[in-house]
């Protein structure tokens, strides 16, 4: 593997570095419209990290991360209109909601695997969407609730760039925080799990509890993604929490490289760009991230991610070695 | 008399959704995949009849039957194109290239058929009338349902049983590598299973769609329904399946009535959540049970 030609050589750190800049000095130069679009693509930033940790490091197949981002949004708007709790109480609130709840789909789901645990979580997430639509009491019903914009009283700055310094500085904890994770002791049992839960268990590693560990720590990633979303597009409808979301969410972790950290920030920022380029058409945006899902897993098993990883020097992620065994 | 009624539009939708279940659980126990794009093959099966019948003025009968050969054919072309890559990759590999073949081709039917107005009519064989029978208002359209579903699987048991080409794929189910070293050609049988399954639900989309309507978005909910008929009966097991369409049916009319008319939609998935939790394995366990 080692020896494999390089293309060019360009370090991820000079990558990482120039997005960081470029992430920061958005809403100094750019109009509302881009500081709303590079906003989504930070939370989802947020949300595919999360989903990779469970998906990609654990490889557990689940489909609820697009229902707990709802749950998120969900609680803290919720907690904002009705409780008329200010956003600094609603988003933390409305994260632990979400992680309860994931935390509680998780533990029935520490029995499943494979198709298994795809279908009950496939069940779960389309229950949820139901609850949303149904419930008209607590969730508003299919019109979904208007959140108020947020205020920043004493400081002197505009809601939207607000927010997005808020979702910035989240961002960097996150990734800061998965890429601690999966170099820890943790993050290899994590993976020691994917690889084989038989041989996992043979090395005295205590599969239910770091499974649930994984899920929990996803669906923190999850809630607060969503609590931040529904602040920035000012409402909640369960439109946005689809099978559609979760297509997206594994075209992120998918095209960007499963089990790699920095894979997934590109491919949220890739995604979320494509998805704007193709907003409007809805029969586009399937076809285009089906096909898109569909060529990556058939011709491009590691992503884009390991792509680069081989022919780009200085691209190596730690743990890199197994995920590409995983994917063949 | 409300009951009555309930029971029999609950085993016409059962028999429906054991006849989509029918072609998972055929596709699950020759291949050990689940193919989560089944219900929009369902869908665009639909569409082909809707084309040949509606659009191109083909009498009934001779739509019905091109319609189920291009569902078959768009089985052999997901075969070739994208299942015959990844029957030896991990499930999770197979599962998300299903889910993304199921969004492209709802995109494909939007863009083909979307224009046709949000949901399509479909003409029934039978008068669409509502008829007396024992005192019950029952639509011909559904009997047709019921006598071909049933004819349908009547016939599948007896191709698995007795024929030379269901007893091929029964072993290739048991071992793919003992079928191998017996002369079996594996990678046909998939081809046929995936072609047939698609035919299968094509067939049903035509019986069904005078009563359902067509629209792209149709195929998640049944696929939904058939999975849920699916686990109930043990996933891979074929009469487990169908008598899990039935009951899936029926639990769906009754919790409408009684319990609230937007339960409908919820009770397959509180059907396969309950039983994952509680009997992972289904009512009736499959034989030659995979890795829960």
């Amino acid at each position: 593997m080692s020896n494999a030609k390089r293309l060019f050589w360009l370090p991820r750190g000079y990558v990482i570095g120039a997005g960081f800049v470029g992430f920061a000095v958005i809403p100094l130069l750019l109009s509302q419209y881009y500081i709303f679009i590079a906003n989504i693509a930070l939370i989802h930033i947020v949300l595919a990290v999360g989903l990779n940790i469970v998906l990609g490091f654990t490889g557990q197949l689940v489909f609820a991360n697009g229902v707990l981002f709802g749950v998120g949004a969900y609680a803290t708007g919720l907690l904002m209109v009705d409780a008329h709790w200010p956003f600094w109480f609603a988003f933390p609130a409305g994260t632990a909601i979400a992680t309860i709840i994931g935390v509680l789909v998780a533990l029935p789901a520490l029995r499943l695997r494979g198709l298994y645990l795809a279908l009950a979580t496939v069940a779960f997430a389309q229950f949820a969407l139901w609850v949303f639509i149904h419930f008209d009491s607590l969730t508003h019903g299919v019109s979904g609730a208007v959140i108020p914009p947020l205020n920043f009283a004493p400081l002197p700055i505009i809601p939207p760039v607000g927010i997005y310094y808020l979702s910035f500085v989240l961002v960097i904890v996150a990734v800061y925080l998965a890429i601690n994770l999966v170099r820890s002791r943790i993050g290899r049992a994590f993976v020691a799990i994917r690889e084989s839960e038989r041989a996992a268990e043979a090395l005295a590693i205590d599969v239910p509890r770091y499974k649930l560990l994984a899920y929990f720590i996803s669906a923190v990633y999850a809630g607060a993604a969503g609590g931040l979303f529904s602040a920035v597009v000012g409402a909640v409808v369960p439109d946005q929490f689809n099978l559609f979301q979760i297509v997206l969410q594994f075209c992120m972790v998918l095209v960007g490289g499963i089990g790699m950290i920095w894979g997934s920030v590109l491919g949220a920022i890739a995604i979320i760009g494509l998805q704007e380029m193709l907003r409007g058409l809805r029969e586009l945006q399937e076809v285009g991230f089906g096909l898109l899902l569909l060529l990556t897993v058939l011709f491009l098993p590691g992503g884009f991610g390991a792509f680069l990883a081989k022919h780009v020097a200085g691209w190596r992620e730690n743990l890199r070695n197994t995920s590409e065994d995983h994917a063949r | 008399m409300l009951l009555t009624y309930l029971l029999v539009s609950g085993i016409t939708s059962g028999a429906m959704y054991a006849l989509v279940a029918v072609g998972l659980v055929i596709c699950y126990r020759t291949t050990g995949h689940l193919n989560f794009s089944h219900g929009e093959m369902y869908m665009v099966g639909g569409y082909f009849a809707f084309t040949f019948h509606v659009l191109w003025g083909v009498p009934y009968l001779p739509s019905l039957i091109l319609a189920v050969v291009a569902g078959g054919v768009m089985g052999l072309l997901s075969d070739r194109l994208v299942f015959r890559r990844l029957i030896k990759a991990p499930p999770m590999a197979m599962v998300v290239a299903t889910v993304a073949l199921s969004f492209l081709l709802k995109g494909i039917a939007r863009f083909l058929w979307g224009g046709q107005g949000e949901f399509v009519p479909f003409p029934s064989i039978v008068s669409g009338a509502p008829v007396q029978f024992l005192g019950v208002t029952i639509f011909p359209q559904q009997t047709v349902v019921l006598g071909v579903g049933l004819l349908a699987m009547v016939a599948l048991t007896l191709l698995f049983r007795n024929t030379r080409a269901g007893k091929t794929m029964q072993a290739t189910a048991e071992s793919q590598r003992a079928a191998y070293l017996v002369g079996v050609r594996v990678e046909r049988v998939y081809s046929a299973t995936w072609a047939a399954a698609a035919a299968l639900a094509t067939l049903a989309a035509v019986l069904m769609a005078p009563l359902t309507q067509l629209t792209p978005d149709i195929g998640f909910s049944l696929l939904i329904k058939a999975l849920a008929a699916t686990v109930l009966g043990g996933l891979g097991n074929m009469p487990g399946a169908i008598v899990g369409g039935f009951v899936i049916g029926i639990t769906e009319a009754l919790a409408a009535a009684y319990i609230d008319s937007t339960a409908q939609d919820v009770s397959a998935f509180v059907v396969i959540m309950l039983v994952l939790v509680v009997k992972p394995t289904g009512l009736f366990g499959a034989k030659g049970q995979r890795d829960v």
